[in-house]
């Protein structure tokens, strides 16, 4: 997990399957930036301890604990999300970037927060560029073109 | 479609740096239960790089010994044969595999720290599953994607074209035999073969994007298809193509895979691969 303030750029490269989650808010101009890699932090406790950010039921409730934090209201909060891709086929089993998903929805839904935005699943992997001073958020993957999520 | 590439693509794999001499001499007596410390120790004596990056290896935490060794003879005698063949091997195709890899997009590296993570995440997998794996896993899995070095100038030309071929649902691999006749699977298994690599190393290689396609199925070549994958991702090393590659349900059948135990070994492959994937980065 990374926070900024204005003048920051937060990124984070190939997300894969994992889910990227922005968070931000623009009276205050603050935001940051949650790279999780799955879907529950019970698979393996350890490293959860360690490092909740790596899973998205920890990592999520840090997120926004941390921007509350750093004077942020949930009113003013614009969430938006992107990664949680999965390779070619229908084999559940390397779905994980749908569970990874799945599970964002579940949290946001019980606090009755909404996404703004999300640019999620596909083959593809994202790299995420968050610029604080504005919130613009520039999503790249491949050969595609860049573009504003 | 214009097939026609594979004679340029074979003579590039002819031309194709092999890795140095005395990597291959030391492998070779690593695999000889005759051969003695002294021996290794001799070549090592000219080649002061290899010698300086098998030491830092050694002191990893992965390969782990408990005291700091200084000594080349110290090293071999706290690893056993096994793992110093492991890290000669790591050291050598580190030098071959850190480079930037046109066509797919990867920056200086990336390839390196991709090929780390698919070893780190099949050794995790074999213990896991408790597999009765021989170390030749940890080799196959750094050179898995060897052909792509050679397949990447030719993918670069013809991306758009490949592209195409990939469409919906259609593997990448498969897409580049379509548009350029041969693979970067088929490739690395070509490469391998020359340099006199075992074959169960060359098969694993060879169909590490279609295990089901083997003559014959193993576990190294299953193991190195669901590591891959799974480096994918989790962000490590996934090139323009993202994760347009198809896992083989069979595969995981064979195997016995639980999505709770391949879900358990991405928790822990991504500190291993920085650890290990770091270690030369000041070389660079
Ligand atoms: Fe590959
Ligand atoms: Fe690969």
């Amino acid at each position: 997990m990374k926070m900024g303030r204005e003048g920051d750029v937060v990124v984070t490269h190939a997300l894969g399957s994992c889910l990227g989650l922005m968070i931000y808010d623009p009276s205050i101009k603050v935001g940051g930036m949650l790279h999780a890699m799955l879907p529950m932090a019970k698979i393996n406790p350890q490293k959860a301890e360690a490092n909740p950010y790596m899973f998205v039921d920890t990592g999520v409730v840090r997120l926004f604990k941390e921007i509350y934090r750093l004077g942020g209201k949930k009113s003013r909060l614009v969430v938006k999300a992107a990664g949680c891709a999965s390779p070619i086929g229908k084999d559940e089993m390397f779905k994980i970037g749908k569970r990874n998903y799945t599970v964002l929805k579940k949290l946001l839904w019980k606090n009755n927060v909404l996404l703004d935005a999300e640019a999620v699943g596909g083959t593809v992997s994202r790299t995420v560029h968050f610029h604080i001073s504005t919130g613009q958020i520039l999503i790249k993957s491949g050969q595609h073109q860049e573009f504003s999520l | 479609m214009t097939p026609g590439y594979v004679d340029d693509i074979i003579s590039d794999i002819k031309s194709f740096p092999s890795m140095s001499d005395a990597a291959l001499k030391v492998l070779k007596l690593v695999d000889d239960p005759k051969s003695t410390a002294s021996e290794i120790e001799e070549i090592l004596r000219y080649e002061p790089s290899i010698t300086a990056n098998i030491l830092k290896l050694t002191n990893s935490a992965y390969f782990g010994v408990p005291t700091k060794v200084a000594s080349i003879r110290q090293a071999i005698v706290l690893l056993g044969w096994e793992k110093l063949g492991k890290l000669v091997m790591t050291t050598c195709v580190n030098a071959v595999l850190d480079k930037p890899v046109r066509g797919y997009d990867l920056s200086p590296g990336e390839l390196w720290q991709h090929s780390i993570a698919v070893s780190v995440a099949a050794e995790l997998l074999v213990k896991e599953l408790n597999i009765d794996a021989d170390n030749e896993i940890f080799t196959a899995a750094l050179l898995h994607d060897l052909g792509k070095l050679v397949l990447g100038d030719y993918v670069k030309e013809d991306f758009s074209a490949i592209r195409t071929a990939a469409g919906e649902g259609t593997p990448f691999q498969a897409a580049e035999r379509r548009v350029l006749g041969t693979d970067h699977a088929e490739v690395g298994g070509r490469l391998l073969e020359l340099w006199s690599f075992p074959e169960s190393l060359v098969r694993a290689v060879r169909w590490h994007h279609e295990p089901d396609s083997a003559e014959e199925p193993g576990a190294i070549i299953d193991l190195i298809h669901v590591a891959d994958v799974l480096c994918l991702m989790i962000g490590l090393g996934a090139g323009t193509e993202g994760l347009q590659y198809k896992p083989s349900p069979a595969a995981t059948k064979r195997l016995g895979l639980k999505p709770r135990q391949l879900e358990l070994v991405a928790s822990q492959t991504l500190q291993w691969a920085n650890e290990l994937g770091g270690i030369f980065q000041g070389n660079r």
